[in-house]
């Protein structure tokens, strides 16, 4: 009926509940949260696929999917709304012989070979929707094939200290990586793992196979498929990749991350009209920014009414700052009001929820240069003059 | 009972001078992120019409470019959708004159749907307003036509427009054009629903007897010859008519009005536009803003008060920018003063430019211009 075939198609991990987002993602699939004003997480993967060509994307996600699933619908938004592939949510299902949750980030792609053999890819792209960055992975593909790699992982370079926390890639001079460490206490390079990989899809196919027949295996791509390929010599490549990268998965990188936004000297630039991030559209008017209003060095959505102080921080889709208010040092996510006379600083506001007058929200940051976020969820009341010291979560 | 829209894109052209040169009337830009006929064209998607047809005559590229695939207002539809409707003339007619001999144009799209109701509406007034609510009226009066209407003390511009005496029930007694309305008579905001066999009728009469004008060769017509019986449904929210530069400019920056704009824009009957993915605005530590509609893309760094900044405009460090309507890409570079200008699309102000106009003139810079 047809024989078409992709040259490389997208999984895309959206994984588990992000539990280190906390309260943030109570109802919500991490990749859903909101980023940046009138962005989601998601967004940057999806739009880094858009931008390289890539116009299939299996989106994998077992938890609270009904945000998400709503969010992406039909791609549309993305120009993913594909007659011969397009955007894909992937939620685990039951099957004739046994029905299972996603183990592992492995079987979870395991579990979708019937997917991605629909359209018979040459190679198969893994990403995940925790991470906000811009990326062309077209460049990096090439790589790949250059190479005659059978799997290619993206690496950062960070710092000697930074090192412990993420998966190193040791590879020498030509890129061939010939171990991986996961967190290692004493690491040898300072290559980290992104979590973007390209593989060959027919090897990938054999060992995920393989590895789902392991009953030892944890159905890890880190810890088991990795390894596994490595240990049975096959080619891994690590590809350099030297842009702005962030895990937002805890509150304090969610937070700096946006704050990232605002910083002249920030390698990441939003506004490239050459490089876009494309959002679901929520069809509210312009802001209306009022005579009370006092603005700087902030970024504001449309749909805003704002009348209060607003300094160093992002204002999302839909929210309202009354007279008198202070925001300051903070990200407050779609339709939140923050009402008269109330201080924010140094917080994230949760979607739709209602700060009552004179409330205080968080505070200045001491010296020890640890972050202490206040963060509100998602639709909460915040009574009139409440208050909620650095660092609390409600 | 199922409704259809027909959308008249170019008929006030004229009135638009300069801002119309190279589009329609609804094509307009207007509240910093819409053009024209987004309003009336969301108003019909929010009241279930489904199939609308734009009937265009010149200058069309604009609308087309603006609609896409209309997915944007969910009209990208098998059943029905938008049509855009570019004129139709044979040997012996001319682009259309009128609203008469535009629906002329469009006879096929009218032949073609099996909607019992047509809805034609004007693109230059915006509102926001139930088409339902109307139809139903329109049924329950048993007219031929009925028209919306509304009580506008302020206007004294009646140009062009229906001024109408009705009963308490809406039954229209007296039907002039351009004439002031005295305190009880209501004024038409181009916006009519007929059934739509009797429209086709209408239309195949009127071509062969050679009328053009639908409101003064038709309504007006036949209703002094007591042929027509006109129902006139009243309207009671905030009515914009943009119908020469300086209410275009007015009814711009009313927006600022809360109680004006919380008319228009309603939550649950949303105005839909074309998606540009644009980022959020940024202001910058330089800026001072007082009293303004900004859309998404733009970087604010200089002084702007009491304007309608569109969508990706950059107003630089000492630029100061008051009562003015910059539309979407415009750049006012450093030192440079704007009082009561229209700065149309991609606009670039060079530096220590100063352009004045008056609040009931102002200055119109036009679409690509440097300065």
């Amino acid at each position: 009926m047809n024989n078409r075939s992709k040259n490389c198609i997208a999984m895309l991990l959206a994984g588990g509940q992000g539990s280190r987002l906390k309260v943030l993602t109570e109802e919500n699939a991490k990749p859903a949260v909101p980023f940046g004003g009138k962005y989601r997480i998601i967004d940057f993967p999806l739009a880094n696929c858009v931008k390289s060509d890539i116009d299939t994307v299996g989106i994998l996600t077992q938890y609270q999917p009904f945000e998400l699933n709503s969010y992406i619908g039909n791609g549309q938004p993305w120009g993913l709304n594909r007659n011969f592939g397009g955007a894909f949510i992937l939620p685990p299902y039951q099957r004739s012989k046994k029905t299972e949750w996603y183990k592992g980030t492995a079987n979870a792609i395991y579990q979708n070979i019937n997917f991605v053999d629909r359209y018979n890819p040459s190679h198969v792209l893994i990403i995940s929707g925790d991470h906000i960055y811009k990326m062309n992975y077209k460049n990096m593909l090439r790589y790949h094939i250059e190479h005659g790699a059978d799997c290619t992982i993206a690496v950062l370079n960070v710092s000697l200290q930074e090192a412990s926390r993420f998966g190193i890639m040791n590879a020498d001079a030509d890129g061939k990586i010939y171990e991986f460490e996961e967190k290692p206490k004493k690491p040898k390079s300072t290559n980290a793992s992104m979590g973007v990989y390209i593989f060959k899809w027919d090897v990938l196919r054999k060992y995920l196979i393989e590895d789902e027949a392991d009953d030892t295996s944890s159905n890890d791509f880190g810890k088991n498929i990795i390894p596994k390929m490595l240990a049975g010599g096959k080619k891994l490549y690590a590809y350099p990749f030297d842009g702005y990268w962030m895990d937002v998965g805890t509150i304090e990188s969610l937070w700096e991350a946006n704050m990232d936004l605002l910083d002249p000297n920030s390698t990441f630039k939003l506004n490239d009209p050459k490089f876009k991030i494309y959002a679901r559209n929520y069809s509210v008017s312009a802001s209306r920014i009022s005579k009370a209003a006092q603005v700087e060095n902030s970024l504001i959505t449309e749909g805003c009414d704002i009348e209060g102080h607003i300094s160093d921080s992002i204002i999302s889709t839909g929210c309202t700052v009354e007279k008198g208010a202070y925001v300051h040092k903070s990200f407050i996510m779609p339709g939140a009001v923050i009402g008269k006379n109330a201080h924010i600083e140094y917080a994230i506001i949760g979607e739709r929820s209602i700060i009552g007058p004179g409330a205080k929200i968080g505070s200045e940051q001491d010296e020890s240069g640890k972050l202490s976020i206040s963060v509100v969820g998602n639709d909460r009341n915040i009574e009139r003059n409440t208050v909620i010291q650095a660092g609390d979560v409600v | 009972m199922k409704m259809f829209g027909i959308i008249f894109s170019n008929i006030y052209d004229a009135e638009m001078g300069e801002l119309t040169r190279v589009r329609t009337v609804a094509s307009l830009p207007f509240g910093g992120r819409y053009r024209q006929v987004d309003f009336v064209l969301s108003n019909m998607v929010n009241s279930d019409i489904t199939s609308v047809g734009i009937i265009t005559k010149y200058n069309y590229k604009s609308l087309m470019d603006h609609f896409g695939d209309a997915s944007d207002w969910d009209l990208n539809r098998k059943n029905g959708g938008l049509f855009i409707i570019p004129p139709f003339s044979s040997g012996q007619t001319t682009v259309y004159r009128g609203k008469l001999e535009a629906l002329h144009s469009a006879l096929r799209f009218l032949e073609s749907t099996d909607d019992e109701y047509a809805l034609m509406c004007d693109s230059t007034i915006i509102c926001n307003i139930d088409y339902k609510a109307v139809l139903k009226s329109h049924i329950a009066s048993g007219a031929d036509i009925t028209v919306v209407a509304n009580k506008d003390s302020e206007d004294t511009d009646t140009s062009q427009e229906l001024v109408l005496s009705t009963t308490k029930d809406g039954k229209v007694t007296d039907l002039a054009i351009d004439t002031i309305p005295t305190p009880d008579q209501v004024m038409g905001m181009g916006m009519y629903i007929m059934e739509r066999t009797k429209l086709i009728k209408i239309i195949e009469q009127s071509i062969s007897h050679g009328l053009a004008h639908f409101e003064r060769d038709f309504m007006q017509k036949q209703f002094i010859a007591g042929s027509l019986k006109i129902n006139a449904y009243i309207f009671d929210g905030t009515v914009l008519r943009n119908k020469s530069i300086s209410s275009y400019f007015d009814n711009n920056l009313s927006l600022l009005d809360r109680k004006i704009s919380g008319d228009i824009f309603k939550t649950e009957r949303p105005i839909y536009t074309k998606v540009r993915d644009e980022v959020p605005s940024y202001y910058a530590e330089t800026s001072t803003i007082n009293d303004c509609i900004v859309a998404d893309g733009c970087v604010i760094r200089g002084t702007v008060e009491n304007s309608v900044i569109f969508r990706g405009v950059y107003i630089e460090p000492g630029a100061e920018v008051r009562n003015c309507i910059l539309m979407q890409g415009t750049r006012v570079k450093k030192g440079a003063k704007l009082t009561n200008v229209i700065a149309d699309k991609n606009v670039l102000i060079t530096d220590n430019t100063t352009l004045a106009g008056a609040p009931t003139a102002p200055y119109i810079v036009t679409k690509g211009l440097t300065v």
